[in-house]
């Protein structure tokens, strides 16, 4: 786990979420576009998507609300919640 | 220990790590005592840095038809990350609060194994309670983390945790033991302590990469509330930890 530093940026952690996203699915991070629909993935089922989310927190060491959680679709959507996240621990 | 020639031999004996209640002849931790019929009697052993337990629940922790009981989850979580703190660092504390997220259900008859590790303090950074609510503390609040797997690796559940070190003159007054028995207790602490704060290569972290083998063996036992010290004060925690 490593520690989130306050600039990481949304980019940064599209790019982080994406390889958690494809590691987890075993597609080539390449074929992974941030605004994809998770669920829609080839392999993706609802415990693997938890499952992501579950090392993506880990990763920014951070506690995601279940409603963000089952709100979010995309990895896109991951990175914002998350960088949201992050803020308010930060304040 | 090897067997008669031509016998296989037997596996060896994990090398697990000895609680310091086990100084005591009938210490009823639900979660690591063997002297619990109601029990988990949960084993630890090194893992890295942090400690691992590996379990099989039979129906007397089921909820739904073949599915353990998340409660049971929670707790097997908590007690591994509370006795990472004491196994590891030879200090008693208490739960002061618990997290988890359920990534998969758990089935009964399969063996998970728990892992558990401290975290960064400082990182998230969670305020201690007030000074006095848990009985004064003993440094911060110590961040841990938990996760089960299957035996293939897969991540079943997450939890993060913090917890309260306790001073051992608090601890003597908190928990239900005779004054020879809080000694007992306290030099075994202190040797957990000790060799934790030697700077050279410890035990643990020498120690084999081997997980505990338990399991539990009392069919359809009912649940049970969790024993709790006669003397512990509710303002504690709502989840009170004997260790």
């Amino acid at each position: 786990m490593s520690t989130a530093q306050a600039t990481t940026t949304h980019d940064e952690i599209v790019a982080t979420v994406t390889g958690i996203v494809a590691q987890e699915l075993g597609v080539p991070a390449e074929s992974l576009a941030p605004d994809a629909d998770l669920r829609s993935v080839e392999g993706a089922d609802s415990v693997k998507v938890l499952r992501m989310i579950a090392k993506v927190e880990r990763e920014y060491d951070v506690e995601l609300e279940d409603e963000q959680v089952f709100a979010v679709n995309s990895i896109d959507g991951v990175a914002t919640v998350v960088l949201d996240t992050l803020a308010q621990d930060a304040a | 220990m090897t067997g008669s020639p031509g016998e296989p031999a037997e596996p060896a004996e994990p090398a697990y790590l000895r609680v310091p209640w086990s100084v005591l002849d009938d210490y009823h931790c639900f979660g690591c005592s063997p002297h619990n019929p109601r029990g988990l009697a949960l084993r630890f052993t090194a893992r890295d840095a942090g400690i691992a337990t590996t379990f099989r629940l039979d129906r007397g922790h089921e909820s739904y038809p073949g599915v353990v009981h998340g409660g049971i989850v929670s707790v097997i979580c908590d007690e591994t990350m509370g006795n990472l703190i004491v196994l590891r660092l030879g200090r008693t504390a208490f739960t002061t609060g618990m997290r988890l997220r359920y990534l998969e259900p758990l089935r009964v008859g399969v063996e998970y194994t728990c892992v558990a590790r401290l975290r960064p303090t400082g990182g998230r950074g969670q305020a201690a309670p007030p000074d006095g609510a848990a009985g004064g503390a003993e440094g911060g609040v110590l961040q841990a983390e938990a996760e089960i797997l299957d035996a293939a690796g897969a991540l079943l559940a997450t939890a993060t945790a913090s917890y309260l070190p306790t001073p051992i003159e608090v601890a003597r007054e908190r928990f239900a033991l005779r004054p020879d028995e809080a000694d007992r207790v306290v030099a075994a602490l202190d040797a957990i302590a000790s060799e934790a704060a030697a700077p050279a290569v410890s035990q643990a972290d020498a120690a084999p990469r081997v997980v505990a083998h338990r399991t539990v063996a009392h069919q359809d036992v009912p649940h049970q509330p969790v024993p709790q010290p006669a003397a512990a004060p509710a303002a504690v925690t709502d989840h009170l930890r004997e260790h």
